[in-house]
């Protein structure tokens, strides 16, 4: 969900920006094993959640571009919805009365 | 779900898997790099960083595989490499792969031979129209004459014909020899006597022709026949045969139908003559004058078994009408013998009958067996896990999850069940034939026993179980290791658990072995007691055949009285043929031969001047003054038959020494007269004999009674011989003899006295064998089981007791130390077995003879018999062990 949200707000990013970009969002609370990224973006492949492309780094090096496709999109609506409403649900049994 | 698109995807990933892999790699490693230059940029030392960047980044190897498992193809990639991998070392370790393999093929090929049998007995739906609407009616009879006695109240089968709203069809049976008398070569065939409704009850209709007709089944209707497919082929060549005419025991019948391929019920017939109702003296005269009968019934569609047989219940009740407080006749036991086993039981089961208990029994003994095989094999692979904890432990770090480990574990014991299967198919045929023994006689011919593909899914079912059972447990073991610890010890660090689960399974196996072994003990000693009983003869040396005399053959269209004459006349001329033969110590004749099966003829007799016994039946036999001596039955008082004992001077008879003593208590039989049925002439008792055995070896003696052959001429007789010529000689002596009297006279059962014995008790023994045998195999394998746990032990213990010997034990001690452990398992698995046996082996009572199924001797020498071996298989090894110089060991490590 993280990488979805991650593609569906900055367009295409490679492997090693995503990792970036995660961990900006979370402010470094979020400490994963890098390379776990790359079974999880597999999946998503498998899914059609997301397609990559081949492209030039900055650095004029080989990358995987990888972009949210529709399907991943409407996807990542569902599972925030989803999340939302648990969130909602823990928060109203955890606030003080 | 999986969508079209994914899957497209997935396949286009497995056509260009390596590309992908490529792909990935290429991902990662930039991933690695970009994250190294970024630590560098930031100021740390670049080794320092591109250790760091391959810290955060995990482990690449690993990460992979993962990534690879998600495109979900990667099973069947997983296996193939698996199974190469497996075959691979089982090859590279013959010692191992081969005992695995034997020890796994017995299990298997011994369960699916015996599976084959009961399935073919009990399973496998009879080969009739809907099986399960056959049932065999008890106690309905015939009826017997023209017309139906007034006071009959027994149900016939005459009314269960009139009762369509419960039965459809119904129909009688037996099953005799007869003599083919006009083919090439005179033989015996089997003979299906069964009424015109026979073939539509079952469902089953001639190939060619047609079934008898309504003609063929009335008393004296027209004499037709149909025959077998086999029959058919072999003795007509599968020639048009319908309309021809054959000679069966001096009379002619015309074929009218040929049956299909395959159908020979009951007892395996070769051909089916027809049954009347009512029924006739005539139709059974070929027979000695009786053949047991059965009738069946088809249930009417809408009614169950279950109801059918109470209904029947209730006609069979009001059929007696009230009882008389206080007497029973022989109506009352009739219908509590129907209260008991039911009106109407299901044909299949009712044939299958004792056979059942027996079948079961033996199947118990080999899943028994099975049981003990696979623990065997899960101990060899539990060792074999542990000298391959350090491989296990290098993968585990190289990448591989856990459970690939185990799955990989797995597919080996599976490749060992499986070729244990092939090996076991292969091995089953051999036991198929002296399982033939235990099948019912009436489906010989109608439920072979074979392979077939129900058999193959049943072995490699049963494969597939073992396999997993006995490969799960060792894989989880050796697959739960810690890496870090293994590597460094060197691999010599097995966990306790281990251990553990070793014990628990000797153990288990000792307990099974136990029961198993206490089986066979119980078995074998009753049926060394069966054996050992005195028969009243002596079958060594003797030689029998038999035969029903063909009269057209011998006296063609003589009236009756002179086809005795002719028969009298012929079996002089046998005798005398064969005691002239200076290699025959003797010979005799008899018209029933003891232990060929069947009950016998049993008359009702009133001895003169003395109150009759409760059971005044006595079993009627003729015999020749030498029939005595031929086949070794102690004459006790008196003579034997003379030449002047014939149907013209004074009836004598000579009688066993039971009824003797039954009929006349406290006095000398020898001199008193009897006499029986409406015959009023009295008979001489003039010998007394030892009691046979003759209905079954299990039976109490019976009163038996012996009148003059020249008296009375039967024309079904067993000729006897005793000699000290080899058997065929023998034989071929007696086979001689007959064709000297008359050439084209049929015989069958040509076969040493011996082998009638050994036929009488086959399905007893073929039992007691194959139990026995599957003991012995227990025991064997759980000696080998204890061998293999405690080599392993020591040798992984070797370092402790090097340190103990060194430290001063003594090898005494140290033996001691071993032995303690083993003494401990042992023990537990033999007393949980001799509990569980104690309360299993009722199960075989009725299985044992003079023998019960507590018998002390047989619970006090089993745990005897089976810790001596298990004591030697732990001496062996730990003497092997300690022999070593400590010294030695402790440098070794």
């Amino acid at each position: 969900m993280l990488i979805l949200r991650t593609l569906a707000a900055g367009g295409e990013q490679h492997g090693f920006e995503i990792a970036e970009a995660i961990e900006r969002r979370s402010a470094s609370v979020l400490q994963i094993e890098e390379g776990s990224l790359y079974p999880a973006l597999q999946r998503m492949l498998i899914k059609g959640w997301v397609a990559g492309e081949w492209g030039r780094t900055a650095g004029n090096r080989r990358a995987r571009y990888y972009h949210a496709t529709a399907a991943g999109r409407k996807h990542l609506e569902r599972e925030l919805a989803a999340y939302e409403r648990v969130s909602l649900a823990i928060g109203r049994v955890l606030r003080p009365a | 779900m999986m969508t079209l698109g994914e899957v497209a995807r997935r396949l286009r990933y497995l056509l260009w898997r390596d590309r992908y892999t490529a792909e990935l790699e290429e991902e990662m490693r930039l991933h690695v790099e970009l994250r190294a230059e970024q630590l560098r940029d930031t100021g740390t030392n670049p080794e320092v960083a591109t250790y760091a960047a391959r810290r955060r980044f995990g482990n690449p190897a690993h990460l992979q595989e993962r990534s690879r498992d998600m495109w979900g193809m990667t099973w069947l990639e997983h296996a193939a490499a698996d199974l190469r991998f497996a075959i691979r070392r089982l090859v590279h370790r013959p010692g191992f792969s081969l005992s695995a393999l034997t020890v796994t093929a017995l299990g298997i090929g011994a369960t699916t031979a015996v599976f084959t049998a009961v399935d073919a007995a009990m399973l496998r739906p009879l080969p009739f129209l809907r099986p399960a609407e056959l049932v065999t009616l008890t106690n309905v009879n015939i009826p017997f004459g023209e017309e139906r006695d007034e006071s009959d109240r027994t149900v016939g089968i005459d009314q269960v014909l009139k009762m369509p709203e419960l039965f459809a069809n119904a129909a009688a049976f037996a099953a005799g020899g007869l003599n083919l008398e006009d083919a090439e070569h005179p033989r015996r065939v089997n003979a299906g006597i069964v009424t015109a409704t026979f073939f539509p009850t079952l469902g089953v209709m001639p190939e060619r022709g047609r079934a008898f007709d309504v003609e063929e089944g009335r008393p004296n209707g027209p004499r037709a026949v149909i025959l077998s497919d086999a029959l058919w082929r072999s003795q007509f060549g599968g020639a048009d045969v319908l309309g021809s005419t054959i000679t069966l025991s001096g009379n002619r019948y015309r074929v009218v139908g040929v049956m299909p391929r395959g159908f020979g019920f009951p007892n395996g017939s070769d051909l089916w003559i027809p049954l009347s109702v009512p029924t006739t003296r005539e139709t059974f005269r070929p027979f000695r004058g009786y053949l047991p009968s059965r009738v069946i019934a088809r249930v009417a569609p809408s009614v169950s078994v279950d109801a059918a047989s109470k209904r029947l219940l209730a006609t069979w009740e009001l059929a007696i009408g009230p009882r008389e407080p206080g007497r029973r006749t022989n109506l009352d036991e009739t219908v509590d013998e129907i209260r008991r086993v039911g009106a109407a039981v299901p044909l299949q089961q009712e044939i299958v009958g004792e056979r059942r208990r027996g079948l079961l029994i033996l199947m118990g003994a080999t899943v028994l067996l099975l049981l003990i095989a696979s623990a065997n094999v899960a101990n060899l692979l539990l060792s074999d896990g542990a000298s391959r904890q350090r491989e296990v432990a290098l993968r585990e770090v190289l990448g591989a999850t856990r459970g690939r480990v185990v799955r990989q574990l797995l597919v080996e014991s599976l490749v060992l069940a499986l070729t244990g299967a092939v090996v076991g198919l292969v091995l089953a045929p051999a036991m198929l034939g002296t399982l033939r023994a235990l099948m019912p006689g009436e489906l010989a011919g109608t439920a072979p026993v074979h392979l077939d593909l129900r058999v193959l899914a049943f072995a490699i079912g049963l494969a597939l179980v073992t396999g997993i059972a006995f490969g799960l447990w060792p894989a989880f073991g050796t697959s739960r290791v810690d890496p870090a610890q293994t590597i460094k010890s060197g691999g010599g660090g097995a966990t306790a658990s281990l251990g553990h689960a070793r014990r628990l399974l000797i153990a288990g196996e000792l307990a099974l072995t136990v029961m198993l072994l206490v089986g066979a003990g119980l078995m074998l000693k009753s049926f060394r007691r069966l054996m050992a009983q005195d028969f009243g003869m002596n079958t060594a040396q003797v030689a029998t055949l038999e035969l029903t005399f063909a009269n057209p053959v011998i006296a063609p269209a003589s009236p009756p009285e002179n086809r005795a004459a002719v028969r009298k006349q012929a079996m002089h001329v046998m005798l005398d043929r064969l005691t002239a033969d200076p290699a025959v110590e003797a010979a005799g004749i008899v018209n029933d031969l003891p232990l060929r099966g069947g009950a016998g003829l049993g008359i009702f007799v009133t001895p003169d001047g003395m109150p009759p016994p409760k059971d005044a039946f006595a079993r009627y036999l003729i015999a020749s003054g030498g029939y005595f001596k031929a086949l070794g039955i102690p004459i006790l008082r008196g003579r034997t038959f003379t030449a002047d004992d014939d149907d013209v001077g004074e009836r004598v008879a000579i009688v066993s020494r039971t009824m003797a003593t039954t009929f006349w208590p406290n006095v000398d039989a020898v001199g008193r007269t009897f006499h029986f049925g409406k015959d009023s002439t009295p008979y001489t008792v003039v010998g007394i004999v030892a009691d046979v055995k003759d209905g079954d070896v299990a039976e109490e003696g019976r009163a038996q009674m012996y009148f003059a052959l020249d008296e009375r001429s039967p024309a079904n007789i067993a000729l006897v011989a005793r000699g000290s010529l080899p058997p065929s000689e023998l034989l071929s002596r007696l086979t001689n003899a007959v064709r000297f009297a008359a050439p084209r006279q049929a015989v069958f059962n040509a076969r040493t006295m011996d082998d009638v014995v050994g036929n009488s008790v086959a399905p007893r023994r073929t039992n007691t064998l194959l139990i026995s045998l599957f003991g012995v195999l227990a025991l064997a394998l759980s000696t080998f089981g204890v061998y293999a746990v405690v080599s392993y032990s020591v040798v992984r213990r070797r370092r402790e007791l090097g340190i103990r010997s060194a430290l001063g034990a003594s090898r005494v001690d140290i033996v001691a130390l071993v032995a303690r452990e083993m003494a401990w398992v042992a023990g537990a698995g033999v007393g949980v077995g001799l509990v569980a046996a104690w309360a299993l082996s009722r199960v075989v009572t009725s299985l044992l003879f003079d023998v019960t199924a507590h018998d002390a001797g047989t619970f006090a020498l089993v745990p005897a018999a089976l810790l001596v071996p298990a004591l030697l298989a732990t001496l062996v090894p730990t003497l092997r062990a300690v022999r070593a110089s400590p010294t030695e060991v402790m440098r070794s490590e």
